[in-house]
C-alpha cells in the first residue's frame, strides 16, 4: 500500500514539473524571438556608430582612411561586447 | 506603379503647403496616420474604462491587460524605482503597437516603417535616460563606462568602446524597428504581386506564402513594440540603478 501511495505522490510531482516547464517554454517562446532580433541588430548598430564617428573624425583631422579604420575595429569590438552583455543578461534571467 | 513594392512608403502631403522659414510644416500621410493612431489608443481606453464593472466586459478586460502587461514588464526590467516612468513607457508601448497594427490594414500606411520616426522615438529615450542618469547620479553616471576590474593598461581603450557602444543603444533601438517593419511590409507586398503576376494557374503557392506572412507580420508588429519598450526599461534600469 504504502508504495502505491509513494508512485502517486511522486507521480503528481512530476505532472506538475510537466506543466511548469511547459508554460515557461511557451512564454520564453516569443521573447526568444525578440531577443534574437535585439541581438542581431546590436552587433550591427555598433558597427555604424563606430565607422560613423570615425568617418567624423577623419574629416575634421584631415587624416583621411587612419581613424575610420580604427574606430570600425573599435566599433566591433564594442558590438561583440554588446551581444556577450546581453546574453550574459539572458543567462542570469534564466538562472533566476 | 501599383506592383512596386516600395510605392507604399511613400509620404505625400494631404491639404495645403505650411511652410515656415525653411521648415515644411505640412499635414502628411504619415501625420494622418500617427494621430489616427493616437485617436484609436485614446478612444479605445477611453470607451472601455468609461463603465467601471466589477466583472470586467471584454473592451474593459483589454485595457486592463495592456495596463497589468507594462506594468509587469517595468517591475520586472527596472524595478520599483521605474514606477513613476510608467505614464511614458506605457504611452511608448501603446503608440508603437498600435503605429504597427494599423500599418497591418490593406491601404494603410505604416509609420513606424520611416527611420526618421522610429529614430526620433529613441533619440527622446536616449536623451531622456542620459539626462536622468546625470540628474541622479551626477558625475558618477560616467562610471557606467568604466567597468570593474580592468588593467589600467587597457582603460583608454575600453572606455571609448563603452562609449560607442552606449552611443550605439538609439542606432539599434531605431533601426530594429525600421528594418523589421519595412522588410515585413516588402515582402508582402512582393508576394501580393507574385500572386497578380502568376495568375489562377499558378498564383495559389504566393497566395497561401501571404496569408502566413500576415501573420508572422502581426506577430513581429506586436514583437517590435513589446521589444521597443522593453529596452526602454532596460536603459531606464542602468540609468536608475548604477551597477553592472
Amino acid at each position: 500500500m504504502k508504495n502505491i501511495k509513494d508512485i502517486s505522490t511522486r507521480l503528481e510531482i512530476a505532472k506538475k514539473k510537466i506543466k511548469k516547464n511547459q508554460i515557461k517554454n511557451n512564454g520564453s517562446n516569443v521573447t526568444s524571438i525578440g531577443t534574437a532580433l535585439k541581438i542581431s541588430t546590436e552587433l550591427v548598430a555598433a558597427v555604424v556608430v563606430g565607422s560613423t564617428i570615425g568617418f567624423i573624425l577623419d574629416s575634421w583631422f584631415d587624416t583621411k582612411p587612419i581613424l575610420t579604420i580604427c574606430f570600425f575595429i573599435i566599433g566591433v569590438v564594442s558590438g561583440f561586447l554588446n551581444v556577450i552583455k546581453s546574453a550574459k543578461k539572458i543567462q542570469k534571467n534564466l538562472k533566476k | 506603379m501599383a506592383t512596386n513594392p516600395m510605392h507604399q512608403f511613400e509620404v505625400y502631403r494631404i491639404g495645403p503647403e505650411i511652410v515656415l522659414g525653411s521648415v515644411n510644416f505640412s499635414f502628411t500621410n504619415a501625420s494622418l496616420f500617427m494621430v489616427l493612431s493616437a485617436a484609436t489608443i485614446l478612444f479605445l481606453l477611453f470607451i472601455s474604462t468609461k463603465k467601471k464593472l466589477l466583472i470586467p466586459t471584454k473592451m474593459q478586460l483589454i485595457s486592463e491587460m495592456s495596463y497589468t502587461f507594462v506594468a509587469k514588464m517595468i517591475n520586472d526590467t527596472a524595478g520599483s524605482k521605474a514606477k513613476p516612468f510608467f505614464p511614458f513607457i506605457f504611452t511608448l508601448f501603446m503608440f508603437v503597437l498600435f503605429c504597427n497594427m494599423i500599418g497591418m490594414l490593406p491601404y494603410s500606411f505604416t509609420v513606424t516603417s520611416h527611420i526618421i520616426i522610429t529614430f526620433i522615438l529613441a533619440a527622446i529615450i536616449f536623451i531622456g535616460v542620459t539626462i536622468l542618469g546625470f540628474v541622479k547620479h551626477g558625475i558618477r553616471y560616467l562610471e557606467l563606462f568604466v567597468p570593474k576590474g580592468v588593467p589600467i593598461v587597457l582603460l583608454p581603450l575600453i572606455v571609448v568602446i563603452e562609449i560607442i557602444s552606449y552611443l550605439s543603444r538609439p542606432v539599434s533601438l531605431s533601426v530594429r524597428l525600421f528594418a523589421n517593419m519595412m522588410a515585413g511590409h516588402t515582402m508582402l507586398k512582393v508576394f501580393g504581386g507574385f500572386v497578380v503576376s502568376l495568375g489562377l494557374l499558378g498564383g495559389w503557392l504566393p497566395l497561401g506564402f501571404s496569408v502566413a506572412l500576415t501573420g508572422l507580420e502581426i506577430l513581429v508588429a506586436f514583437l517590435q513594440a513589446y521589444v521597443f519598450a522593453i529596452l526602454t526599461c532596460i536603459y531606464l534600469n542602468d540609468a536608475l540603478n548604477l551597477h553592472h
